[in-house]
């Protein structure tokens, strides 16, 4: 199984709109995502801006909240996204 | 590269590329003379002002007064995102946006700080419904 990473920030609106989906994929497809905040913890935000070769070319260039990322084959997603486009990349990765 | 520049009539401080023609504050003309960074600190200093979370959200109402776009009217919305411009200031020095990390770069980290240059970008430009990264500025609805 994939390491799957969202990347969210606790007074990000797109985050919070994101989590019932990122809950309802948990439970109906078995996948487990890592939540990790990046503003308030330095050490998830050093692991966020690790990959920024990665993320940023993906999301115009910069490090966006919410971020999905896999940590195997390097699929991003950022922003706010439909539950089919969520559950498709966490699909593919898994 | 930008520079400062002051006003020798009034002690305007200016910070770009060039001076101004006219002076903005006291209307002179070709007043300005280039000065270093160390000079315009002393003159700067002189004025003590505070920016807190309240004069914040008044000083981006303001800044909204004559642009096409708005503070988002959704409220709560717009309280979680000054939670998190003020938690950033208080805790990274300035008032980067809330939805977006800060590289560790300071100059490309400047282009972060609330209200960035949002009209640049794409959840921004061209859009009817356009709003800045975060969403704090939402363009003006007729």
């Amino acid at each position: 199984m994939s390491r799957l990473i969202m990347f969210y920030a606790r007074e990000c609106p797109h985050c919070k709109a994101m989590m019932p989906f990122v809950e309802r994929l948990e439970n109906e497809e078995k996948v487990v995502l890592e939540k990790l905040e990046v503003w308030h913890s330095d050490k998830n935000a050093d692991l966020m801006r690790s990959f920024r070769p990665i993320i940023a070319p993906k999301c115009g260039g910069q490090l966006r909240t919410p971020t999905f990322f896999n940590e195997a084959t390097n699929d991003v997603l950022c922003g706010e996204v439909t539950y089919d486009k969520l559950k498709e990349w966490a699909l593919k990765a898994s | 590269m930008k520079k400062f520049w002051r006003c020798n009539v009034c002690n305007d401080i200016h910070y770009g590329v060039k001076p101004p023609e006219l002076c903005p504050t006291c209307l002179a003309m070709n007043a300005y003379v280039e000065i270093s960074s160390e000079e315009a600190g002393k003159v700067m200093a002189v004025t003590k002002t505070t920016m807190n979370r309240e004069q914040f959200a008044r000083a981006i109402a303001a800044f909204t007064e004559k642009n096409e776009f708005e503070v988002n009217p959704d409220k709560p919305r717009v309280e979680m995102l000054l939670d998190g411009v003020m938690a950033n200031e208080e805790n990274h020095g300035l008032k980067y946006c809330p939805c977006r990390l800060a590289t560790g770069d300071f100059n490309e980290d400047l282009k972060l700080v609330c209200p960035c240059n949002f009209g640049i970008h794409e959840t921004y430009r061209g859009k009817p419904d356009g709003e800045c990264w975060c969403s704090l500025f939402v363009r003006r609805r007729p």
